[in-house]
């Protein structure tokens, strides 16, 4: 019993992190209709870039500060210059040059830092907190209380404010969204930026129990968008709940399941985002849209 | 063995034809001699390739020394992402494109079986493997051109198994955490073997994980719920600290058992060290951070050496070390094929090995080969880490059974 | 067309020169070539042709190519009997596929094949009795590999092994690109593309979509098996590990830069997955005995290339420029 309830917690700490990837694949997605494939190597540049500032001598927060607000200017101006000219073409150009964006930043990060594995020291103590048995660490729960704060500010952020609001229009109908007055570059931009930035925050939670190297966040680039999907493409509760479901579900199939054990985890991620999008392609939380053609 | 009559038969022809088409040995002219490896420079694996990075520090500073015979040794080394097509691949470059004169601690289980076949048949010496898979010592009668170095993984595994039925045979419960590829599925095999009849009786559990996982606690907290006292961590780099740091975590306390290739220093140190503490693992090269060799005339050459010849290098790293023992090894081989030098003459002179001096090898492990004994190293010592260092302790064993 | 028959046999004689002129090690690297242009081939007539998108062509080629290792190495089976037992299996499993494909809009296409690539390799090694798992198959030398990996004697004249396999490669190529040449210039090629530009214009048309659409899946993924089945007797080996996402990636670069359906673009990217690793190490201070700067140049590639040519007009251009005849 102690065993199933140690699975069900850790499989949250593993899907918090998926959960945050999840997030600014989400947030990408609804405000530019684009799936982006490098979101993964996107995050594991900015927690290389935390390293490097910790390795100069920089404390742990102001390096996050600063890799963030680098991060989030990244991504605003990966859109403008990358993105943005192709933004009006077909979504299967836009996919392609993300797949391309991918291949060099992941070249990039082994070019710069090797491909040996390094240590990184997070911001969460690491040391375990036993309750009825089953262990956890600070490091665990600070994982799971981002993701969930992430998720509720940027629910807000959609439905509440004005900035939202704009977002949103840009990405549904931009013509008309034009009209109105919406600035709707600017408001792409913004979103791509706050993507990079949600993961900036899953690469640096990511780093210390994954330890950094540039093909980290490779296969939680597969699990996020199995919590994506999951969730629904479009919707940031969708995304955090799928993340932190499938990081539980993951456990306990890995766990009482042997032949899938721990070989076939990856497998199982794969099987639900097909089973998803082939039965129920709106996922839990989104809204179907239908097509009459 | 239908197969090996015809590849005999080109061998023979290839020797004849390669005899006749040139002059010299391919890669030895009066002033070089080039060999040439393949490496997981970037991928999964990536931290093995120290052993080649140390292998070219040691060959550099033999080179500043006036190398072998009067003749410097050129070492080329490339990348295969532990990706046994691209060795094949690599090989043929360095065979074909860089006329290499003979294969040098190629890395891995799968990429050495991947190039054995065509080295043996094109009669290119394929030495010191950096595998460890029981074959490339045993099988030399189908393939006389390869030969390996490390101690094999499934003897090691057997082992480890010798040492819990001499020391714990009655109570001991063992949970395995192996990776899922030949090296870990070598070590369990091994230790499975060396339990023999008690192997059901004292294995309550065993996980296995595929590289490609992102991390194992959950495999760690499995195995814990297994009621296990014993841990035998059959993991490859950060997924054997993982396998520490969880079982710390969950509170867990078992007699660890961690295999040779994670078990540098540098790595344990970083360990929380109430798990660490306690823990065996075996031991055929010198840590330069064990207490028993501090100042040893060998340490102290290899830290030198990785000062000079490997920029950023640490001097704690296992596999810079082994890498410079090969090397040692190979040039002992050079040296003592002559200055006339040869395929064939460096194949001889590598199984009539008996190299009791090499400086980077614990006192006791000799490097011993003849024509019918092809394990390089066949014995090595356990160690226990004791307050951050590992204490050599027992007799040096023989890893043959 | 006189022009396009010039180049083409042109080409042709290259193809037959160039092993004689070039070392033994550059031609068998033309036979790996030779193998990815096959591949490119495949994701041509699915992508460029019938606006598919799949991120995982590499799949089909390790289905190839362990189809040929099994049963050369398991079953003793000549190798060149396997070549078409893989394109088989390959395009079998390629219209399975191209069944639920046809669910899936291009974005959550690219998003499926992408994770079945990135999957493929830990379910090969799961069934490791049937595939051998990670340490993989190995066939060189053995007596059902033509030419027992040292070369072969045809008509008299003796070939080494990476000049027979260069031979094979390339009949094989030329062959299948001729044949898809025409299959994509006759009436299937038209309705594929049109299925490709206006979905509801081609319905309207009478052409069955769905029909069209799991042919060209299947066809592309027979192309890629047959790939990967040359990839696996040029290596006489196959683990788990040979074909990588990386690959199927690389495939993808390799087919942008062949805009999606030209011989020589698809020679281009086949020569471009091969050989940029050389090209970027003569830059000066870069160095490419680690992989990281030539990855990073195939992405930049493929970057740059999205933003010079937006896909619509390339795709458009390229059946125009192509010499497709075009209905009058």
């Amino acid at each position: 019993m102690a065993n199933l309830a140690q699975q069900i917690v850790s499989g949250l700490a593993s899907g918090g992190i998926y959960a945050l990837l999840a997030l600014a694949i989400v947030i990408i997605h609804r405000s530019t209709g684009v799936i982006n494939f490098a979101q993964g190597e996107l995050a594991t540049l900015s927690a290389f870039i935390c390293f490097a500032l910790m390795n100069h001598g920089w404390a742990f927060w102001p390096a996050f500060f600063v890799t963030l607000a680098l991060s989030f200017g990244g991504g605003m101006v990966l859109h403008t210059v990358v993105i943005r000219p192709i933004q009006g073409g077909p979504l299967l150009g836009i996919v392609i040059l993300t797949i391309g964006l991918l291949i060099a930043i992941n070249g990039l990060t082994t070019w710069i830092w090797g491909g040996t594995s390094q240590q990184f020291h997070g911001p969460f103590s690491t040391a375990p907190i036993r309750v009825a048995g089953v262990a956890f660490s600070k490091q665990d729960i600070g994982v799971i209380v981002v993701a969930v704060v992430a998720m509720l500010v940027l629910g807000l952020l959609f439905a509440r404010t004005k900035l939202g609001l704009g977002l949103r229009a840009s990405a549904v109908n931009p013509s008309e969204a034009r009209l109105v007055g919406v600035p709707v570059p600017a408001m792409l931009a913004v979103g791509w930026g706050l993507a990079c930035a949600l993961g900036a925050v899953a690469g640096v939670m990511a780093a210390p129990s994954l330890f950094l190297d540039p093909n980290m966040m490779q296969t939680v680039l597969l699990y996020s968008f199995a919590a994506a999907v999951l969730g629904g493409m479009d919707s940031p509760a969708g995304a955090v709940v799928g993340g932190l479901v499938l990081g539980v579900s993951l456990n306990l199939l890995g766990t009482y399941v042997d032949w899938i054990g721990g070989e076939l985890r990856l497998a199982t991620a794969l099987a639900l985002i097909l089973a998803v999008l082939l039965a129920r392609p709106s996922g839990l939380f989104g809204r179907s849209i239908v097509r009459r053609a | 063995m239908r197969g090996s009559i015809p590849v005999a038969l080109c061998a023979l022809v290839l020797a004849a034809a390669a005899g006749a088409s040139t002059e010299a040995t391919p890669g030895v002219t009066s002033s070089t001699v080039t060999i040439g490896s393949s490496g997981p420079l970037t991928g999964e694996a990536a931290a093995a390739a120290g052993v080649l990075k140390g292998a070219d520090a040691y060959f550099k500073y033999v080179n500043g020394r006036g190398g072998v015979n009067g003749r410097q040794i050129k070492f080329t080394y490339l990348d295969d992402d532990y990706d046994p097509s691209r060795t094949v691949e690599n090989v043929r470059e360095l065979v074909q494109q860089d006329n290499v004169f003979a294969l040098f601690s190629v890395v891995g289980t799968n990429e050495n079986l991947a190039i054995r076949d065509f080295t043996n048949a094109a009669g290119i010496p394929q030495v010191f493997s950096a595998a460890g898979a029981t074959t490339f010592g045993r099988d030399y009668a189908k393939y006389p051109w390869t030969i390996g170095y490390l101690p094999p993984y499934a003897e090691e595994g057997a082992l480890y198994a010798r040492q819990i039925l001499a020391t714990g045979a009655k109570t001991a419960k063992v949970a395995v955490l192996y990776q899922s590829d030949d090296y870990g599925k070598d070590l369990l095999a091994g230790f499975r073997k060396g339990l023999g009849a008690k192997a059901k009786q004292l294995i309550v559990q065993t996980v296995g994980y595929d590289p490609t996982t992102t991390d194992v606690q959950s495999e760690v907290a499995q195995l814990k719920a297994s009621g296990a006292n014993t841990f035998m961590v059959f993991a490859f780099g950060k997924f054997a600290i993982q396998a520490f740091v969880y079982a710390n975590k969950l509170g867990w306390k078992p007699q660890v058992y961690v295999n040779d290739v994670a078990s540098a220093s540098s790595i344990m140190t970083l360990l929380p060290q109430t798990t660490a503490e306690g823990a065996i693992s075996i031991l055929w090269g010198k840590d330069p951070a064990t207490p028993k060799f501090k100042g040893d005339p060998g340490v102290t050459l290899a830290a030198k050496i990785i000062k000079r010849y490997v920029p950023g290098g640490n001097p704690s790293d296992g596999f810079l070390v082994a890498g410079m023992a090969e090397a040692y090894s190979f040039v002992d081989a050079l040296r003592a094929a002559g200055k006339n030098l040869t395929r064939k003459g460096l194949m001889n002179a590598v199984t009539h090995m008996n190299e009791a001096s090499n400086p980077f090898l614990v006192p006791g492990v000799t490097v011993r080969t003849t024509p019918t004994s092809r394990f390089p190293i066949s014995a090595v010592q356990l160690q226990r880490w004791h307050s951050r260092h590992w204490v050599p302790f027992g007799a040096v064993v023989s890893t043959k059974f | 067309m006189r022009l396009k028959l010039l180049y083409v046999s042109l080409g042709a004689l290259a193809l037959i020169v160039l092993p004689f002129a070039l070392s033994d090690f550059r031609t068998g690297q033309l036979a790996t070539v030779g193998a990815y242009f096959i591949a490119i081939l495949g994701l041509d007539v699915l992508t460029g042709h019938s606006g598919q998108i799949s991120l995982g062509h590499g799949a089909f080629m390790a289905i190839g190519a362990y189809t040929t290792a099994i049963l050369v190495g398991h079953h003793g089976v000549r190798d060149l009997a396997t070549i078409p037992i893989a394109a088989a299996v390959a395009g079998g499993i390629g219209l399975l596929a191209g069944v639920p494909a046809l669910r899936l809009s291009g974005l959550y296409l690219a998003l499926a094949t992408f994770g079945i690539a990135v999957v493929f390799p830990t379910i090969l090694k799961k069934f490791d009795t049937f595939t051998g798992g990670s340490t993989g198959i190995s066939f060189f030398g053995s007596p059902h590999q033509t030419g027992h990996g040292t070369g072969v004697t045809i008509l008299g004249a003796h070939l080494s092994n990476l000049q027979w396999l260069y031979a094979l490669t390339w009949v094989i190529g030329v062959a299948l690109f001729l044949l898809v040449w025409f299959l994509l210039a006759s009436r299937f090629g038209r309705a594929l593309r049109a299925v490709r530009d206006s979905e509801l214009a081609a319905a309207a048309a009478g052409v069955n979509r769905s029909a069209y659409k799991v042919t060209a899946f299947g066809l592309s993924a027979a192309l890629a098996g047959t790939a990967g089945s040359l990839f696996a007797i040029n290596i006489a080996y196959v683990s788990p590990d040979s074909i990588s996402i990386q690959l199927s990636l690389y495939l993808l670069v390799g087919a942008v830069v062949g805009f999606f359906g030209s011989i020589w673009g698809a020679i281009l990217g086949a020569l471009l997955i091969e050989f940029l690793a050389d090209v970027v190490g003569l830059i000066p201070h870069v160095d490419t005995k680690q992989a990281g700067p030539t990855s990073f140049a195939f992405g930049a590639i493929l970057v740059a290339l999205m933003l010079l040519l937006p896909l619509a007009t390339r795709l458009g251009a390229a059946v125009g420029r192509r010499g497709y005849p075009r209905p009058r």
